[in-house]
């Protein structure tokens, strides 16, 4: 299909795509915004892997969905491949993009709301708002990532953090566990709801505890 | 001459079955197409054979009945392609060409950002695009 459209357009769409779901639809409940942009974000990426696996031997194993995803399917979509990919063997996967596209071209506003801020606070401030704006920027791509692994077969639960402003980690992990992510703010996601809490086998990180206030127990359950 | 071709999904339920007969067996087409899909989690999960045509998306003659031959197509994502003929030359690359086709038809009708993954494709685009490239079928394997 030959149609083709301007950069700035997507950039415009997404910016738009997220401020509308945060500051007027789900006003004052991020995290219902946050999963509705993710489910735009799983759509797009289903129907995405269906084309851009079109022309593809089918994949013999999972690491081989990952490294595609990490090649090909990124390279569709940003015009670079995925800078870094860590695994632990064990189903969780770990992809660095050092510039990452849709990121590339937001900063932040270094001054900061608070006028009596003393200078020695303001850098880990600036970084947390940073970090609190661009993450809502993020779920869109977690969830075509995780749109396109689940069609290839892999259910997965994908989270992503921001270092430095432009780079990025998208953080896989497939399905059944629920993890606790070691950052300051803490969210839990869960991908399948299936099984209970104490069923986990093989991972040697069990953890249960949730530390985000706003997850409920509706969140929970989701999916 | 093609009868009838069928998209099924990953969990083995319909997305779109269209038969090109104008005879009355269309149930009969139908139970064909029920019955290859055995063959084709057989050949899936029990592979012959090893090397470059181990994950190949085109997967042959899945089985000929006696008046019929059935071809099968299996995409990355699970979703299975399968053709039902009459002709009894069918050559291997009219077959893989004609799913590359439909294979593209098919990118084009899941694209669409109405049509819920999972359910029956209801797209007349699509109809008509599929009776297209059955036609040409017809044409280009007599030529």
């Amino acid at each position: 299909m030959g149609r083709e459209v301007s950069e700035s357009c997507v950039d415009s769409l997404l910016t738009e795509m997220v401020s509308s779901y945060c500051d007027r639809f789900y006003a004052n409940k991020p995290e219902l915004a946050a999963r509705r942009i993710e489910a735009i974000g799983f759509q797009v990426g289903h129907q995405l892997s269906e084309r851009y696996t079109m022309e593809r031997p089918r994949f013999s194993d999972n690491l081989e969905a990952i490294k595609f995803i990490c090649k090909d399917f990124w390279s569709e979509l940003f015009k670079k491949q995925i800078d870094n990919l860590k695994t632990n063997h064990k189903g969780t996967f770990v992809l660095q993009d050092n510039r990452f596209r849709w990121l590339a071209r937001m900063s932040i506003d270094p001054s900061s709301e608070d006028g009596d801020l003393s200078q020695d606070n303001s850098a880990p401030v600036t970084e947390n708002k940073a970090a609190q704006a661009t993450s809502m920027h993020l779920y869109f791509p977690c969830g075509i990532i995780r749109g396109a692994l689940s069609n290839l077969g892999i259910p997965c639960a994908v989270s992503a953090d921001i270092s430095s402003l432009p780079a990025c980690e998208l953080l896989v992990m497939e399905c059944i566990r629920l993890y606790l992510l070691s950052y300051a703010h803490c969210i839990a996601f869960i991908s399948t709801a299936r099984y209970s809490f104490f069923s986990q086998s093989r991972s040697s990180c069990m953890i249960i505890v949730i530390f985000h206030p706003c997850i409920s127990e509706r969140a929970l359950r989701f999916r | 001459m093609i009868v009838c071709v069928a998209v099924v999904g990953h969990q083995n339920n319909p997305l779109y079955i269209q038969s090109f007969t104008e005879a009355d067996d269309a149930l009969k087409l139908h139970h064909i197409v029920h019955c290859s899909l055995d063959v084709i989690d057989e050949r899936v999960n029990n592979p012959k054979k090893s090397g470059p045509t181990l994950n190949e998306t085109f997967l042959g003659l899945l089985y000929p009945t006696e008046n019929y031959k059935v071809y099968g197509y299996l995409t990355n994502t699970k979703v299975k392609f399968i053709v039902v003929t009459t002709d009894l030359d069918v050559r291997d690359a009219d077959v893989r060409n004609f799913f590359r086709k439909f294979h593209v038809a098919y990118v084009d009708a899941v694209s669409n950002p109405f049509h819920v993954p999972g359910k029956k494709i209801t797209s007349r685009t699509f109809a008509e695009r599929v009776s297209t490239i059955v036609k040409s079928f017809g044409l280009s394997s007599a030529g």
